[in-house]
């Protein structure tokens, strides 16, 4: 078995299963793509857009994340299954329509189902890993080649006041003498 | 140099913390060695500065199950430690904190008294027995405060650390002990903060055994690596000593190397499943394992992180991950309501590991608020003793192979009473210290994969009680000896790479003198 990002955060007993009983089933004979109509791809958006809210997210990232649930979604029969029922519920409990606070009760009441894990544990990892996402964030990636943080900011905090980094000047007798200290008031403790 | 598979020769497996620390030993010595390696031999210049790359490029993924009530089991099931399979072993990945155990901590036994459901043991060797090795693990790394090397400075992660500390009242926070360069040192530079660290340094600012030394025991022609070199097995002959191993290479061609002498360094996982899978009609419960200890008593410490939000801007993933210590939570106070102690140590993580490990699972406007602050979170790291337990265990899996066939490990783990009444105590006290300095918004991180992880075969004076005797060779086979954490009786409440190091360099003196005078 491959080892992906995603199989490892959902956990495989379950999928595996699923996609050996299913494995007969040729993908590409079937010509299904589940959550490729317009109406599921919003049905998907909304529901990673109510899992992880941020306004001052665009869609961009919210559609790459779509994508990628959609895709990993059909990576076999057992998956495609699943994503096509989970979206039927959406759709029959009129995902689309709900307000913010309804749309996450609903998600609420769905927590811990195949789909419902699929498609938080796919975007958790996927927005959080898009670049447009990192810049809103403020994260600024791969550093080495720019010479790393050493000229640019990994000290320039300036609300708190500059504090010490050496040692204490009473650390040694910290770690040997108050040990051996607290080791004999313990082991009178237990003598007693 | 080529060592000829036929040549019984002294045969390291694992180049991580204890091996490549062998290997270079024994290379010093003048005796030649191989060194097998599961992974590949990846240079500072494969490294990658992005989470997912570098994570998928190093990690140990091989297939693994697991058990017990421990979060880890709910949460990444198929992924119970994160460590590297890499020349260089978990040394890559490694975040640099230095601590030696204290005094009181290799005799848990005789201090904390009989713990329920704890199979606490002293060590048969103390810290007096230790400190000139310390000495020497700290000169190898380099450790910041120690031996005459400077303190790294205060990122922006430390000093809300370093300032919450100061306002609870904690005395004993500084940036290191650090295995990082704040200044060129054994020929590798000082650090550039560049934030990368679990992913491995490019800069080589960062010890590790993939640059330094592994580097230096190549250097000598004695040392035969081996990387993509994967064991399955270890032989023995009739007497009862080891004679072989069997590894796949990179080829997936089975070879066996013969050995006259084997040091098993594979971590505390990847050690105990060998001897297991070794198993024979004479050693039944497999190798080294009269006393029926291998395997049991696996600790991963104490863990837990928080991070908490501020107002104000931090950027807490700029600079060195791990160079903020305080340590006066690390005491026996069983009025805390738990024995041993706990250090807190800076840590960050990028938006992409912070959203994974945060509070695994969690979803929704809070969490999106906490995330939506990113620029503004600092973060620590909890690490504190947790007992052994005998049932906490690694087994050979029943359903679950590996890639080459051989039955994989499972790793059971429950928490112990006293591990959870220590972390619920941590978690408030870090919650005091960032409340402290302003904290608007406060997530306590449960345990990540296992980074620590000590104990399945352990270190005892009597052959009954635990694996391997005070040396680290096995009480059973006088030839077999074992490397790595896996030999820590207990694992005390310091980060354990300084000890594996100053263990390995006192075995590795050992072995060379056994090797001189012709015991083995």
């Amino acid at each position: 078995m491959k080892f992906t990002r995603r199989n490892f955060l959902l956990g495989t007993a379950s999928s595996s299963a699923v996609a050996s009983i299913f494995g007969a089933v040729s993908i590409a004979e079937a010509k299904i793509v589940a959550g490729s109509s317009s109406t599921d791809r919003k049905l998907i958006f909304k529901m990673i857009r109510t899992l992880y809210p941020h306004a001052s997210f665009p869609d961009g990232p919210y559609e790459r994340t779509t994508d990628d649930v959609i895709n990993k979604g059909n990576a076999d029969a057992g998956k495609m299954i699943m994503m096509r029922d989970g979206l039927r519920d959406l759709a029959d409990a009129s995902f689309q329509g709900l307000s913010f606070k309804n749309a996450t009760s609903y998600l609420k009441s769905i927590e811990g189902s195949a789909f419902f894990n699929h498609v938080r544990g796919t975007s958790v990892v996927t927005l959080y890993n898009d670049k447009e996402v990192w810049d809103i964030l403020g994260y600024e990636g791969a550093s080495f080649d720019k010479g790393g943080y050493i000229n640019r900011g990994f000290n320039d905090l300036d609300w708190l006041p500059e504090p010490r980094i050496e040692e204490h000047p009473d650390h040694a007798n910290f770690f040997t003498a108050t040990q051996k200290r607290l080791a004999a008031v313990n082991q009178n403790n237990i003598n007693q | 140099m080529n060592i000829d598979k036929n040549e019984s020769a002294v045969v390291i497996i694992g180049s991580g913390a204890g091996g490549g620390q062998m290997a270079h030993q024994l290379t010093k010595e003048g005796i030649a060695c191989v060194c097998l390696e599961a992974g590949p031999h990846l240079k500072p210049e494969d490294y990658s500065n992005d989470e997912w790359s570098a994570f998928l490029q190093m990690a140990w993924l091989d297939a693994r199950g697991t058990s017990g009530s421990w979060r880890v089991n709910k949460d990444f099931p198929g992924l119970p430690t994160w460590l590297v399979k890499a020349v260089g072993g978990t040394t890559t990945h490694w975040a640099g904190a230095t601590p030696r155990f204290l005094d009181y901590e290799f005799k848990t036994r005789s201090t904390y008294g009989e713990i329920k459901g704890a199979n606490l043991l002293d060590w048969p060797i103390t810290l007096q027995d230790m400190e000139p090795y310390y000495d020497k693990a700290e000169k190898a790394i380099g450790s910041t405060h120690r031996h005459g090397r400077p303190p790294l400075p205060a990122n922006n992660n430390y000093k809300v650390f370093a300032n919450g500390a100061e306002r609870v009242g904690y005395q004993y926070y500084a940036t290191g002990p650090y295995g990082t360069n704040a200044e060129p040192y054994d020929g590798r530079p000082g650090s550039i903060q560049d934030g990368f660290n679990f992913q491995g340094d490019k800069n080589s600012s960062k010890w590790s055994t993939a640059v330094s030394e592994i580097p230096k025991a190549l250097k000598t022609g004695l040392l035969d690596l081996r990387p993509q070199s994967h064991v399955v097995q270890i032989t023995h002959d009739s007497s009862g000593l080891v004679d072989a191993v069997i590894y796949v290479d990179a080829n997936g061609d089975v070879q066996r190397q013969a050995a006259k002498v084997v040091c098993v360094a594979g971590n505390s996982i990847e050690s105990p499943r060998l001897l297991l899978n070794s198993a024979s009609d004479m050693f039944p419960n497999g190798l080294a394992n009269s006393s029926d200890q291998v395997g049991r008593n696996y600790m991963r410490h104490m863990t837990g992180s928080v991070y908490a939000r501020f107002e104000k801007e931090v950027n807490f993933y700029r600079g060195e991950t791990m160079a903020g210590f305080i340590g006066d939570e690390v005491i026996n106070d069983p009025s805390r309501g738990f024995v041993g102690g706990y250090y807190m140590e800076t840590l960050a993580l990028g938006p992409a590991f912070l959203s994974s490990f945060l509070d695994p699972g969690a979803w929704g406007a809070d969490f999106a608020k906490m995330m939506d602050g990113y620029s503004n979170i600092a973060g620590m790291w909890l690490v504190g003793e947790d007992m052994p337990q005998s049932t906490n265990r690694v087994t050979l899996s029943d359903s679950i192979k590996d890639q080459y066939g051989m039955p994989a490990p499972n790793v059971h783990f429950d928490d112990h009473a006293n591990d959870i009444a220590m972390r619920e105590y941590a978690y408030g006290k870090a919650e005091a210290l960032y409340n402290s300095v302003g904290a608007v918004q406060i997530f306590r991180t449960p345990p990540y994969p296992s980074t620590h992880n000590l104990g399945t075969n352990r270190m005892s004076a009597k052959p009954e009680d635990g694996v391997v005797n005070k040396w680290g060779q096995t009480h059973d086979i006088k030839n077999l000896f074992v490397s790595d954490g896996s030999i820590m009786t207990t694992g005390a409440a310091a980060n354990p790479t300084l000890t594996i190091t100053a263990l390995a360099i006192r075995q590795g003196e050992y072995l060379a003198r056994e090797l001189k005078k012709g015991n083995l």
